[in-house]
């Protein structure tokens, strides 16, 4: 889920595009400057899908910065209200039939996340792939008028990343139209494909994000945004447990 | 007297000579009751052995250290400093052999395709060597090369279920003392296994240093590992480690750890014992038969004697010695058919056809019956106290006999 925030956030980003030569490490820099110190709140729908079943969720998400998110899920009946808090890489959830936060625990990270094919760590990990990574631009290319990066981002040897590398394919105006996950011996795992681009909140926004695994084409999921604002004022109590389990937005 | 009983000793020893074949047909049954006696309870002993062996294995060290909370939460936060003071004097004199201080955590090990619980272990494998407690077998890559190796190694098994490899990265994540999460990646330098594939699944090593740093916790550990040679010795060594360790720490030996395994090794002492009884009730008929037939052919002897004048107690002492030659030349061949069968099989019987099985018992593939001296002398035990018992009534029927009817018995 983080990860779609971060991506929605890079979205948003529509900033005219300096001319001069850009290295991927200024490309992935650069647009997580523009991402950090924003605020946003949007409401999505999100689709699991299966061969044999599919179900959505309507949900309400808010974030500020790369280490601060919120989201609660509005619809079905029978979810609504359960939350999930995400600060600095630590994330809590609530449920209201049992009326408990709860932390998630760091066994926990690698599970997927209400269902999806997220994982939690994809949730609330820090959007440190500036760190966590060496970039390097592929190539670039020319497509409807927009220039197109192609990057390939190895992590480094002691990060806390499983990949071998990913890939991820940017927009000159900031939107990510994907990001590839490989495995170490080269072979793709999943992908993170971004579609249905248009001007949404003042901004140009990827407004369907679908992962989806390479194994298991007819498994996905997919986060449809319906609605989003930017640089809002948010109160300054919304990112804490206290929040979490009371809400008062 | 004592010429008397000389007599009666050698007569008893004729009598069993008498009928020759009757008596070869008793130290048949005998000697093969005896040697399934032996054989059976050296087979069970073998297999208490090694399910005391695989778990120690687990548990290496014949006492262990924690923090008194450990054991109900094994998490980071119940971990101790690193030993010193008295304790590190009594770890490092005599008897103790060897002594290790490990960091074990449960945590997640994650790889692109899937993640896993396992428990992580952070060694330092020159103080692991000597207490045994490193897997048995590195069949891919090497083992950590010392506390502050930075690379992981998994069991075979487990690198299967993650479909990763040797020289493949893997991320671990556990928590620290403040409960965020603690996370690094690690490259996968070597691949193990174990005698149990359960073990293989469970048990990840790192480097005790690299462990301390991820998880901020300084030099603490959370588990002192100690061992003086023999686990059963246990109980003499122990109380100066306790006494050393201080009223903060919980020192234990493995039967308060593995209490299941400590009972295990009491009961097996108990199904021996009941085990040998069973197997001697059944002999016990033959042999009470035996003596009755003795007995019962011998009638106008017996009348003869006793009307020269040989008092019934001797009767009865001779009708003794009958039996309690016979049960100790079965014994005798018993015991020697035992040890000439078990010695040659103590380097393993290959179970792998049940060994599902007998892995859900903690057990490996091979079995490896064990030829115990107490075991054979209980057996002896056994069968002279019962024999000699089983023997009273003909005997005491034999010098119950009136000499009159028993001259003119025909």
């Amino acid at each position: 889920m983080r990860q779609v925030i971060m991506l929605l956030g890079l979205l948003f980003t529509l900033q005219a595009v300096a001319d001069e030569p850009l290295s991927a490490q200024d490309i992935i820099r650069k647009a997580m400057d523009h991402y950090r110190g924003q605020t946003s709140y949007s409401e999505m729908t999100m689709i699991i899908h299966r061969p044999d079943w599919e179900r959505s969720m309507t949900m309400r998400g808010w974030s500020e910065g790369d280490k601060q998110t919120l989201v609660r899920v509005v619809e079905p009946k029978k979810d609504a209200g359960n939350g999930t808090l995400s600060v600095d890489g630590n994330m809590w959830t609530y449920a209201p039939k049992i009326n408990r936060v709860i932390k998630v625990p760091s066994s926990m990270m690698s599970q997927n996340w209400m269902g999806s094919d997220f994982s939690n760590k994809d949730v609330s990990k820090d959007t440190a792939i500036i760190e966590d990574y060496e970039h390097t631009l592929l190539s670039s290319r020319e497509e409807d008028g927009h220039t197109i990066w192609v990057i390939q981002s190895v992590p480094h040897e002691e990060a806390a990343v499983v990949w071998g590398k990913e890939v991820l394919e940017v927009r000159d105006d900031w939107v990510l139209l994907e990001q590839q996950f490989w495995d170490q011996d080269g072979e793709l795992v999943k992908t993170l494909k971004a579609g249905e681009i248009r001007e949404m909140g003042g901004r140009m926004v990827a407004t369907v994000l679908r992962m989806g695994k390479v194994d298991t084409p007819d498994e996905w999921t997919e986060v449809r945004t319906e609605a989003v604002e930017f640089d809002l004022t948010l109160p300054a109590n919304l990112f804490t447990l206290a929040n979490l389990r009371n809400p008062r937005q | 007297m004592s010429g008397a009983s000389r007599v009666v000793a050698v007569l008893a020893w004729r009598n069993l000579w008498r009928n020759y074949r009757r008596t070869l047909v008793m130290l048949l049954a005998i000697g093969t009751g005896v040697w399934a006696m032996i054989f059976m309870s050296s087979l069970m002993r073998g297999m208490t052995d090694q399910m005391v062996l695989n778990g120690l294995a687990v548990l290496p060290g014949e006492v262990q250290i924690h923090h008194p909370s450990y054991r109900n939460d094994p998490s980071v936060v119940n971990s101790m400093s690193a030993p010193g003071g008295d304790l590190l004097a009594a770890l490092e004199k005599p008897p103790v052999t060897a002594w290790a201080a490990r960091v074990r955590v449960p945590a997640v090990i994650a790889s692109e395709r899937d993640n896993r619980g396992v428990t992580l272990l952070g060694v330092d494998p020159s103080a692991e060597q000597p207490l045994g407690s490193l897997p048995d077998e590195i069949v891919e890559g090497r083992f950590l090369a010392d506390a502050g190796d930075r690379g992981v190694v998994l069991g075979a098994s487990l690198a299967r279920k993650l479909d990763t490899q040797l020289g493949k990265r893997v991320v671990i994540m556990s928590q620290d003392p403040q409960n965020n999460v603690a996370d690094r990646g690690s490259r996968v330098v070597g691949i193990y296994r174990a005698r149990l594939a359960s073990n293989e699944e469970q048990f990840v090593y790192a480097g005790r240093d690299v462990l301390q740093e991820m998880l901020g916790i300084g030099d603490a550990v959370s588990e002192i590992a100690i061992s003086a040679g023999d686990y059963r010795q246990v109980a003499l060594w122990a109380p100066a480690i306790i006494a050393a360790a201080g009223p903060d720490l919980e020192v234990l030996t493995w039967m308060d750890l593995d209490a299941f395994l400590a009972s295990m090794l009491n009961l097996q002492d108990g199904f021996t014992l009941i085990l040998m009884v069973v197997v001697f009730l059944v002999l016990s008929f033959g042999l009470v038969n035996t003596l009755a037939m003795a007995v019962f052919e011998r009638v106008r002897e017996i009348g003869l004697m006793q009307a020269l004048g040989m008092r019934p107690s001797l009767i009865l002492y001779q009708l003794l010695l009958e039996s309690l030659y016979l049960l100790l030349l079965g014994l005798a061949a018993g015991n020697l058919l035992a040890w000439v069968t078990i010695k040659p099989l103590e380097s393993g019987i290959d179970i792998s056809g049940v060994a599902q099985g007998m892995e859900m018992m903690g057990m490996g593939t091979t079995l490896y019956p064990a030829l115990a001296y107490q075991d054979m002398l209980m057996s002896t035990v056994v069968v002279i106290v019962l024999g000699l018992l089983a023997s009273l009534l003909p005997a005491w029927r034999a010098a119950r006999l009136d000499p009159v009817r028993a001259l003119n018995k025909t």
